[in-house]
């Protein structure tokens, strides 16, 4: 009789613990049914992002290309004021020629000395323009260095894609498009000021002086 | 005795730019090469090569391989080498020197610079 009842406490116990979890069950319907409705409203949201995330990627390559497009075409217009350059330097050098063959014959002369004074002038500043060009390299450079992040970032997109899509993007770019590293140098600077130089100028007499080992020498630059 | 200069930069520009500074200078003679492995084909070819002017960030070959080829070859240890390049951090500067460049220019120069650069390395090894 007495495990009879210990029986019935324990149904009864059950029974309790049912009616709790079913409580429980109710009070947790509508959280979930928020979690759903949540579910449903982000998927077409995250379809969105996923276009497009696709739709960036594919437009990467075409930066990268036009990017390229821009190194081209400046060097192409330096390699052309260059050709003018050289042309009108010519030019220069032969009217300076013929003025000393004029001065030579007919002596001092105020207004030839004039003259090739200006020629003197002009000649510098041909020069200086050349030395200007060299911001194409430098500009290419700093390029270069563009694409290169544009590449990373196209490949960690397209990984991206592949992890939401589980496709491989179709669309690969030329070996071409992106520079290889090494080839640039991210730090390049058009900067006239002559401080690296006088660093390197530093660093070249600071070697020259210690006439050295490989070994003594590598110990001086150790802790520069 | 004449410079032969052997101009290496993949920068036809660069390249271009370095040439008129030389005729500016008075030095007419010089190859080109666009990067370290031409100019190894270039330099093993032209046994007048006497002066290599080299580019640091470059295709196949950099400047700085090209160098340490050059010195690790016996023939080549006392020709000289001038790097005109972009990079002027401390450690860049160091790290050619170290591979034994003979001078160093930062760009973008002036044809004095060159000039400057040239006489010096050409007097310390007189």
């Amino acid at each position: 009789m007495m495990e009879q009842k210990t029986n019935m406490e324990n149904i009864f116990d059950k029974l309790g613990d049912l009616k709790s979890f079913f409580i429980y069950g109710q009070k947790l319907i509508p959280i979930l049914q928020k979690i759903i409705d949540f579910m449903q409203s982000t998927v077409p949201l995250l379809e969105n992002v996923n276009r497009e995330i696709q739709d960036s990627t594919s437009k990467i390559p075409k930066a990268a290309l036009q990017i390229n497009r821009v190194t081209n075409a400046t060097e192409v217009a330096t390699t052309e004021i260059l050709d003018v350059v050289d042309g009108v330097s010519m030019d220069i050098h032969s009217m300076k020629d013929k003025l000393q063959s004029i001065k030579s014959r007919m002596g001092e002369d105020d207004d030839l000395v004039t003259l090739l004074g200006m020629i003197e002038k002009i000649e510098t500043r041909m020069m200086n323009i050349t030395i200007s060009l060299q911001v194409q390299d430098i500009t290419s450079q700093q390029l270069s260095s563009v694409n290169h992040l544009i590449q990373s970032i196209q490949e960690k997109l397209s990984s991206l894609v592949k992890d939401l899509t589980n496709k491989e993007n179709k669309e690969i770019p030329s070996i071409d498009l992106y520079p290889r590293d090494g080839t640039f140098n991210a730090d390049a600077r058009y900067d006239k000021n002559s401080k690296s130089q006088e660093l390197v100028d530093s660093l070249v007499t600071k070697r020259n002086n210690s006439k050295t080992s490989q070994e003594e020498i590598d110990k001086l630059f150790a802790n520069q | 005795m004449a410079l032969k200069f052997l101009i290496v930069d993949d920068s036809v520009t660069m390249r271009r730019i370095v040439a008129n500074s030389l005729k500016t200078i008075g030095h007419e003679l010089f190859v080109e090469a666009s990067d370290g492995k031409e100019a190894m084909v270039k330099l093993n070819s032209d046994e007048e090569i006497n002066f290599v002017i080299t580019d640091w960030n470059m295709p196949e070959v950099s400047g700085l391989e090209l160098v340490r080829t050059i010195r690790a070859n016996e023939k080549y240890v006392a020709l000289p080498i001038l790097m005109v390049t972009t990079r002027g951090l401390k450690e860049d500067i160091v790290e050619a020197l170290q591979a034994k460049v003979n001078n160093y220019i930062v760009k973008p120069f002036t044809p004095q610079i060159l000039k400057e650069k040239i006489e010096q390395i050409i007097s310390s090894a007189a």
